[in-house]
């Protein structure tokens, strides 16, 4: 990621601060504060996946992530719960649209470059590659949403057992992220669509991307602790 | 480095010295005071050779108390003396400017590490041999916590009781420790070693009173905060010979001894006070067996004129929850009283087939108990039938609801009608219950 | 060592004030305020206020405790109160009397001319006041938070507590959170990238060396409790069962959690008061600090052990050999960098010339209690005895020996030194003697015995006691130990209010202090320094010429404390905009977070609380963050 635009913007909390203040790291203070904020979110993830870990296999009742279960009272079968093809596919999108980003960002950092032909307008038009990352998060969070209905379909509600309550707790944090980051980018997309983002507001972007790769990361542990790993 | 000789004179300043002098006496005392406390005359000490457990507790102690105290003296007496020695006074020269010293402060960052070292050998072997699997011999005593009172299991023996431990002495004895509700902590002081008792999930904890610990009487309490009546989840520890035990533990195997007496109706109205209550403060309670004579325990009871004045608790109810005076109990009626109200929905009596209630407290041999609720009264007429009548009014939450008519239950939050009791029929309870040895 | 002569530019062309930043009268300039100075103060007086309510609700449980058997409160009561005494000293009352140091002098000792983030920093102040006011009022009708200020589960849940109480902890800590973590980002990135030219990490003030290390573990362990307490809240508003016995929920689950947030929280606690101690012993014994690089190192080591150390609340829940031994020797282990620092900061008293002003004896005083607290904690760092000290009075008295001793000794030592800072005028010298006196009696009366009552067996949280048990005499002790202490915080609040109307104006430097904050008027300009300084040294203020006694010459006389001191708009600084916004956020963000407690009385009214509060919320940060932050000419 560019840092070097970074030094040009202002020091001040917001896009139109005017003052070009000095700082220590030669870094605006938006970027120290980003990192810190990520550094924090961290830890919030990491106590949420340790939470599932540690409940893992402690559910008094069924459906489980990964085996059958059958109700000892009723009789009836429930399946393994987790959809590992629908969610390798989401998360397939998710990582699609961390490259969409960097791309955002680039067109963004490289707004002034000469650009011929299709795919080199393609490579430069940040709308497009702002759009296209909002909209694979939001097909992600549809495929979560998907998710969520089916599991409850198939008998696991937000209470049913331990692992229900903080798969659902987990991934809803995680879904809430993504929702968020949608919001950030259609934002930018619309900022950019009005007056056109600049060199000038390669922070702006660049802390939407760092907070975006970040929950992308988060999804990829995720996805291995939950799904892959039985 | 001059300014580091400890050899310079040192001006000692008399008042200042009385005033600094303040500041590190208290401490001082207190530790001091805390290594008097082996002299054991306080009946909770922490600090004992009661058993192989707090044995090693008390070793470590010991050795940490004089490291600590290696420690305080070493920083009090350099504070002291810097305190005096460097006190501006006219025409002190100016310090120079020391930023610091790469020895010194080695130094002091290796010695406290061999200190620690000191500590740290020994407590992991504590831990190791505290921890350690409990011998095969033990007697096994489930422990099992309630939100405000302690039900004591020995599964060898098919015993169960509440709030009155009986342990023989010489025998190891492994606790294992379990809850019904929230967190609570199993702690004997004078034994050693408290445990929590954690929710779904059980912990041990093992000891061996020694012989000298025969006929002793001994407090515990709940450490781990549980709710309104945390303060109040108390119980006492007999440590009894093996004799003594086998013959209590016989006994109480079985129904109470009332069972096998006949009874009969009241025969006298004079209100007789309990041996050990001298005061009543309203509505005297007189209470009758059956027979004129009480029926002796068949097994061991632990004496009474072995338990020390830190046992009874002083603890007395409310002076708001009145009762009729000079009431007399017959413990037949009370027996039919019993079998047909709400106390049988939670309680249990072997020998008495329509109570076997299993949320409250055994009451089998509830006449051989010294202590009721918890171990906060002590088990006299006067409190057991106030507390029958509304236990809420004697302990904060009390899941055991009001009986009394008239008296206000709040966990319906309204006064109780329908299938109270009258005063008349809780002393006949009681008279029961008290019979139950 | 250090010994250049620092670049006097940094010294303002116009000298010292009639006009102070936050002299300026209203209530609206306060509310919309963002200077770094008038956050601080209102941290500093919301702050002082709950340290006399926590002290009160101390007060009424000494009270109950004088004596066994006592009836003054409630069983109920009882636990409602020493929730409330433990959950309003640490998030209330040292946390943000921590804070109001952090902003009032963490931009002045590095340089700065405010935070990096001005309105977020409103914004965690009106976050901390309404979260303070929404956790503190239940208890005047019975229904202040009862489970303890750590919360175990399942005496939290709705099975074992289907009150409000603890819904108003829950949400609550969770305000409260949000608070510390803004302030955490905020001062990270201050103390990173705001320091002025030359002001090198190694070059840092003491203090802000010790915040911002608290910074990180802020923002480090604060997501942990509130996972923790998201799902407690979940628990309890949507039936989930992070915490239900019945689905076979695990109680250590919430241990484990609070704990790893609750032992760093310790170190949050202790290393401000550490930091202002290391400011004040090398002032007033006019050395510099010994081993500068070392204490920075140890502070660091002490945060960072401090995540490691976690179970040693939890040694009698039965981990197991192997998790009690690595756990004990890991606790163990800091108190080797704990050590360091007492034998630094008696190393620069030795060879000093030690002038035993209030704040020195404060600060003095600290060194002595905290090490009898840190003493007592090795003493339970070997699991073996402490599972015969573990909730009992022992841990009580160790516990306050570190807080009491050292937290609030060490506060208190800051505020005799920077009151003469933040309100330009000096504290009444004599007043504090008898307060620092009173206040060390007080304190050993109070805590002192209770080492004895816990080891002779009294347990913790306890509502009354037995006669007959030994304990008597100590808890006898305690209560009125702890009446003394009002007495002497009486004579505080008496001296801070007269001192604030008409103490003795202090000049710039009245201590003859070394850092940047002494080298700028008392009280401040709006903009701190007229000219960003330059920093050669780290006692930029000693190092002019070292070997003299250069505190006199930056004294001033009274002539020169009545020259006026420009304005922002004369000198062409631009300032922060004065903005409601963040007070509006915060208020929005309260009220979505505290009307979730309607949840459990009334359906319309928790819809209507808590769309308004989203409302607002949404509506304000919407608002801040497309505004401007500063502008060329306002003030």
């Amino acid at each position: 990621m560019s840092t070097t635009a970074t030094r040009t913007a202002g020091a001040s909390h917001d896009d139109h601060g005017h003052h070009v203040h000095h700082t220590s790291t030669g870094l605006d203070n938006r970027k120290i504060g980003i990192w810190a904020f990520i550094g924090s979110e961290c830890m919030l993830f990491v106590s949420l996946i340790s939470t599932y870990l540690i409940y893992k296999g402690r559910s008094r009742v069924g459906p489980y992530p990964h085996e059958a279960w059958t109700d000892p009272a009723t009789g009836t079968v429930y399946n393994a719960i987790l959809n590992i093809p629908v969610t390798s596919f989401s998360t397939f999108v998710l990582l699609m649209s961390s490259l969409a980003m960097v791309l955002a960002h680039n067109a963004v950092v490289n707004r002034h470059v000469q650009r011929k032909g299709f795919w080199q307008q393609l490579e430069g038009n940040s709308v497009f590659w702002l759009i296209s990352t909002a909209v694979l998060g939001i097909v992600f969070l549809m495929c979560q949403a998907y998710e969520f209905t089916s599991f409850v379909h198939e008998g696991l509600g937000l209470t049913t057992n331990l692992f229900s309550s903080s798969f659902f707790v987990l991934t809803g944090f995680h879904g809430a992220h993504v929702t968020a980051g949608v919001l950030w980018l259609v934002t930018l997309a619309f900022i950019d669509m009005k007056r056109g983002l600049t060199p000038d507001d390669a922070l702006t972007v660049d802390m939407c991307a760092l907070y975006w790769h970040f929950v992308d990361v988060v999804w990829i542990a995720i996805f291995v602790l939950l799904y892959l790993i039985k | 480095m001059a300014s580091f000789s400890i050899f310079r004179r040192v001006q000692l300043d008399a008042q200042t010295f009385g005033k600094f002098a303040r500041f590190a006496l208290v401490p001082l005392l207190t530790f001091g005071a805390a290594a008097l406390v082996h002299a054991q005359q306080y009946p909770n000490t922490t600090f004992n050779y009661t058993t192989e457990l707090n044995e090693i507790t008390t070793h470590l102690w010991d050795r940490l108390l004089f490291w600590a105290t290696v420690v305080f003296v070493i920083v009090g007496v350099g504070l002291l003396y810097i305190i005096f020695k460097f006190k501006a006074r006219p025409g002190s020269p100016e310090p120079t400017h020391v930023h610091g010293n790469t020895a010194l402060e080695i130094a002091w960052t290796a010695i406290p590490a061999v200190i620690l070292a000191f500590i740290a050998v020994p407590t992991v072997k504590a831990i190791f041999l505290t921890q350690a699997k409990a011998p095969a011999n033990a007697l096994q005593v489930e422990v099992i916590g309630h939100q405000w009172w302690w039900e004591f299991r020995y599964p060898e023996y098919g015993i169960t009781t509440a709030n009155e431990l009986y342990l023989p002495v010489g025998r190891p004895v492994n606790f294992a420790l379990k809850t019904q509700d929230v967190l609570h902590s199993f702690w004997i002081p004078r034994l050693g070693g408290k445990r929590d008792l954690i929710s779904n999930r059980t912990n041990y904890l093992w000891m061996t009173p020694r012989d000298s610990m025969a006929l002793k009487s001994l407090n515990g309490s709940c450490n781990e905060f549980c709710g309104d009546s945390h303060g109040n989840m108390k119980f006492r520890t007999y440590t009894v010979t093996p004799e003594q035990f086998a013959s209590w533990a016989a006994h109480q195997k079985g129904p109470a001894v009332y069972g096998a007496v006949t009874p009969k109706p009241a025969v006298t109205a004079t209100p007789t006070v309990d041996s050990a209550t001298t005061t009543t403060k309203s509505g005297q309670v007189g209470t009758q067996l059956a027979n004129a004579t009480p029926p002796a325990p068949v097994g061991f009871v632990f004496p009474r004129e072995k338990i020390e004045a830190y046992n009874i608790p002083t603890r007395r109810p409310p002076a708001t929850l009145t009762f009729t005076a000079g009431l007399t109990g017959d413990a037949e009626r009370g027996r039919l009283v019993y079998s047909r109200s709400s106390c049988i929905g939670c309680h249990k009596i072997t020998g008495n087939p329509s109570s076997a209630g299993v949320i409250g407290p055994n009451l089998t041999h509830i006449g051989s108990r010294y202590t009721i609720a918890g171990a906060i009264y002590e088990n006299t007429t006067e409190n057991l039938v106030r507390w029958i009548k509304n236990a809420p009014a004697m302990k904060a939450g009390s899941l055991m609801p009001a009986i009394g008519t008239g008296e206000y239950n709040p966990a319906i939050k309204a006064k109780v009608t329908m299938g109270g009791l009258s005063d008349q029929q809780i002393v006949d309870v009681a008279t029961y219950l008290q019979a139950l040895k | 060592m250090a010994t250049t002569v620092a670049q006097p530019t940094y010294a303002p062309a116009a000298t010292s004030t009639t006009t102070t930043s936050y002299g300026k009268s209203g209530v609206w300039s306060w509310i919309t305020t963002t200077d770094h100075k008038r956050i601080g103060v209102l941290y500093l007086f919301t702050s002082l206020f709950f340290f006399i309510f926590g002290g009160l609700e101390a007060a009424v449980i000494r009270a109950q405790l004088a004596a066994p058997n006592q009836t003054l409160v409630s069983a109920e009561l009882y636990n409602q109160l020493f929730t409330m005494h433990g959950t309003t000293m640490v998030f209330l009352a040292i946390m943000p009397l921590s804070a109001a140091f952090f902003n009032f002098l963490i931009p002045l000792q590095i340089g700065a001319r405010d935070v990096a983030f001005p309105r977020l920093n409103a914004f965690s102040y009106w976050v901390y006041l309404f979260g303070g006011i929404y956790i503190t009022l239940p208890i005047f009708a019975g229904l202040a938070p009862n489970g303890g200020w750590f919360g175990y589960a399942p005496i939290t849940t709705m099975a074992y507590n289907p009150g409000l109480n603890i819904d108003f902890w829950v949400l609550g800590l969770q305000i409260l959170g949000i608070s510390s973590l803004a302030a955490g980002f905020n001062f990270i990135t201050t103390i990173i990238n705001m320091r002025a030219p030359g002001m090198h990490l190694m070059r840092m003030p003491m203090f802000t060396w010790m915040s911002f290390v608290v910074q990180f573990l802020v923002v480090l362990a604060f997501p942990v409790i509130t996972v923790a307490l998201v799902f407690l809240q979940f628990d309890r508003f949507f039936g989930t069962n992070f915490y239900t016995l019945t689905a076979g929920a695990d109680p250590l689950l919430w241990q484990h959690l609070f704990w790893i947030f609750g032992h760093p929280e310790v170190y949050i606690l202790i290393l401000p008061a550490f930091g202002l101690v290391s400011e004040v012993l090398p002032t007033f014994s006019r050395k510099p600090l010994f081993g500068y690089a070392v204490m920075v190192y140890s502070g660091i080591l002490i945060g960072f052990l401090g995540f490691g150390v976690w179970a040693h609340h939890m040694f009698s829940v039965g981990m197991g050999p192997i998790a009690d031994t690595v756990f004990s020797l890991t606790t163990m282990l800091n108190a080797i960098p704990t050590g360091v620092k007492i034998f630094n900061w008696m190393s620069t008293m030795w060879g000093g010339k030690i002038q035993f002003t209030t704040s020195m004896c404060f600060a003095v005083g600290l060194v002595a209690m905290f090490t009898i607290g840190g003493l007592s904690g090795v003493t339970h760092a070997s699991p073996p005895t402490d599972l015969q000290q573990t909730d009992t009075y022992y841990v009580v008295a160790h516990f306050h020996y570190v807080l009491f001793g050292g937290s609030i000794m060490g506060i208190f030592a800051g505020i005799y030194h920077y009151f003469p800072k933040m309100f330009g005028r000096l504290m009444n010298e004599t007043l504090g003697k008898w307060h620092f006196w009173i206040n060390m009696i007080g304190m050993n009366l109070t805590f002192g015995p209770m080492h004895l009552s816990g080891l002779l067996g009294m347990p913790r949280r306890v509502f009354t006691y037995d006669a007959n048990q030994g304990w008597d005499l100590f808890n006898m002790m305690s209560s009125i130990g702890t009446a003394i202490i009002i007495v002497s915080t009486l004579i505080f609040i008496y001296n801070f209010f007269t001192s604030l109307k008409s103490g003795p104006k202090a000049g710039r430097d009245p201590w003859g202090a070394s850092t940047l904050e002494w080298s700028i008027p008392s009280p401040p300009p709006e903009y701190n320094f007229a000219v960003l300084p330059t920093v050669t040294s780290r006692y930029p203020l000693w190092d002019v010429s070292e070997g003299h006694d250069l505190s006199r010459e930056h004294h001033e006389s009274p002539e020169q404390a009545d020259q006026r001191v420009p304005t922002a708009r004369e000198l062409n600084i631009p300032m922060p905009f004065s903005t409601a916004k963040p007070f509006m956020a915060a208020l929005g963000l309260c009220m979505m977070l505290g009307g979730m407690t309607l949840k459990h009385v009334n359906d319309y009214a928790f819809y209507a609380v808590v769309g308004s509060g989203a409302t607002m919320l949404v509506v304000s940060l919407y608002a801040w963050l497309t505004s401007p932050l500063e502008d060329f000419y306002t003030s």
